[in-house]
């Protein structure tokens, strides 16, 4: 696999949606080349920090409140 | 708190559902409607649920496909809106350029340290929707295959329109950097 091939596949590898026989190939040329392995772990990075930043809301107590309050009347008494 | 597992199993995601209906309507009060809407129905069509399946899944299908059909269209975004300019960016080359061309430091770690939350969520919300709607079902931890099949697009299109949205937000975040002067990345010619 060379460096093209390798960009290539940078997301796919990136969000484990590669076949172990690519992600083997992929970590084998990463393990080598001065090139790739920076941009991997860049990438790596800036995903990261934008899962950080898009998973650390809560819902509002009130919506939380209201969703419990509708589950509630919806459901069947129990015995 | 709810009794029913299902129940209860479901509002675990709470969370996860208001957050991403949030970024998709980019308003409080839709966000809110949508989740409501998406509980409403998954407790209607609960029968249709397979238990020992994805629930998570489940429920961010639901809240999509009511997105698609009650919300999309008051967005005020053209609908198809592409992103051809960015498909060329990369981050690492125009790291890269920064390292040789300024000051000793370390331009990707002032990049990623300097940016504030507020910031990456508002490039988030530039980004046209059909490209938003994948980074997001992302960032959430779904596979290529739930993403196509929640959106009900070929996973081919979920690659690239989560490529180019990355891209788009890359551009948006190191553009803004350099425009705050954020220490490394300050001052330097732009290319790519």
């Amino acid at each position: 696999m060379d460096c093209d091939d390798c960009v290539d596949r940078l997301f796919a590898f990136l969000d484990t949606e590669l076949s172990e026989e690519e992600v083997k190939s992929i970590r084998a040329h990463l393990e080598r080349c001065d090139d790739c392995e920076p941009e991997f772990a860049l990438e790596a990075r800036f995903l990261d920090l934008l899962r950080q930043c898009c998973t650390s809301d809560v819902a509002p107590a009130e919506l939380r409140q209201r969703v419990v309050l509708r589950l509630r009347s919806a459901s069947p008494p129990t015995p | 708190m709810a009794s029913d597992p299902f129940e209860a199993e479901a509002l675990t995601f709470l969370d996860a559902l208001y957050r991403t209906a949030l970024r998709m309507t980019r308003s409080e009060a839709d966000a809110e409607d949508l989740v409501q809407e998406t509980y409403i129905k998954a407790l209607r069509f609960r029968d249709q649920f397979t238990p020992g399946t994805n629930l998570k899944a489940w429920l961010f299908r639901i809240l999509t496909n009511t997105f698609i059909n009650s919300y999309r269209r008051r967005q005020t975004q053209p609908e198809f809106t592409e992103l051809e300019d960015v498909d060329e960016f990369s981050l690492y080359r125009r790291m890269s350029d920064l390292r040789t061309s300024s000051a000793p430091g370390d331009p990707e770690a002032e990049l990623m340290s300097g940016l504030v939350d507020s910031e990456v969520k508002d490039a988030l919300a530039e980004l046209p929707e059909k490209f938003r709607s994948v980074v997001l079902l992302d960032v959430e931890g779904f596979s290529y295959k739930e993403i196509a099949e929640m959106l009900d697009i070929p996973i081919g299109t979920v690659m690239s329109r989560l490529h180019r949205g990355r891209k788009f937000l890359q551009k948006r975040l190191l553009d803004l950097a350099q425009q705050r002067g954020i220490a490394a990345v300050r001052a330097t010619p732009q290319k790519g």
